[in-house]
């Protein structure tokens, strides 16, 4: 298993879990965050802005579904056709085992 | 080391604190976040009189998933200890109805507690004398 993290734009958020349902992905967690790129933030004038507002979308899936859920939530939070500053980015990490609560089972992938 | 995420229902917070406490894992993160399972959510409000009609509550935005808020506890425990920390979250939060949430352990490479600079399970160490007041 697998834990994947996207950071977007907290306007593409809704698009990119509406992509993730309908390619057969429906759980997942999102959480509200702040963070810069390696271009340090956005500069307006004389104001630098560095804690940019993002989306943190939280999902766990099978190894064999890694590729296409990182190229789902791509393609879904892009803008433009060849995507901008600022689009986010996507960690990939193992998690060993996945429990649900209501039934107590430990989960097999 | 292994860390522990858990989201869980925003009323089992309490409850799942004194469990991790009570179970030796007084030291946790927990913070907000919204999320959906495999199952599709339903909306209904309960009504305040006590009638068995649930009517469907209204959603502001129609397309795309519904989300229910939930609270993510994140804990890093040592190797030997994730059993009794994820028991202890499964008792603390199972009512077998679909929405308690989920468990996820994951490897955790080092820890360093930064008042002192220790290291790995030296900084996870959770028997120290308390210095704060007690639950």
């Amino acid at each position: 298993m697998v834990m994947i993290r996207a950071i977007v734009r907290p306007e593409k958020a809704m698009d990119v879990m509406t992509a993730l349902l309908y390619a057969g992905f429906p759980a997942i967690t999102k959480t509200d965050v702040f963070g810069r790129g390696k271009q340090r933030g956005i500069k307006i004038g004389e104001i630098v802005y560095d804690e940019l507002p993002k989306e943190l979308l939280i999902l766990v899936v099978p190894d064999k579904d890694k590729q296409l859920v990182v190229e789902t939530i791509m393609k879904a939070a892009r803008t433009g056709a060849k995507g901008a500053f600022g689009d986010g980015k996507i960690f990939v990490t193992p998690v060993e085992e996945a429990y649900t609560i209501s039934s107590g089972v430990k989960d097999t992938d | 080391m292994k860390e522990i995420w858990a989201v869980i229902r925003i009323d089992k917070v309490n409850q799942t604190k004194r469990a991790l406490a009570a179970a030796g894992f007084p030291s946790l993160t927990a913070r907000k976040c919204a999320g959906r399972g495999k199952g599709n959510v339903e909306y209904l409000i309960r009504p305040s009189d006590g009638a068995e009609e649930y009517e469907e509550a209204s959603h502001p935005a129609e397309k795309g998933p519904r989300l229910m808020p939930k609270r993510m506890m994140m804990v890093v425990v040592p190797d030997a200890l994730k059993d009794k920390a994820v028991d202890a979250i499964i008792h603390a939060n199972q009512t077998g109805s679909p929405g308690d949430g989920k468990i996820f352990v994951m490897p955790a490479l080092d820890a360093i507690r930064i008042r002192t600079g220790e290291t790995g399970d030296a900084a996870i160490d959770e028997h120290e004398e308390p210095r704060g007041t007690a639950l």
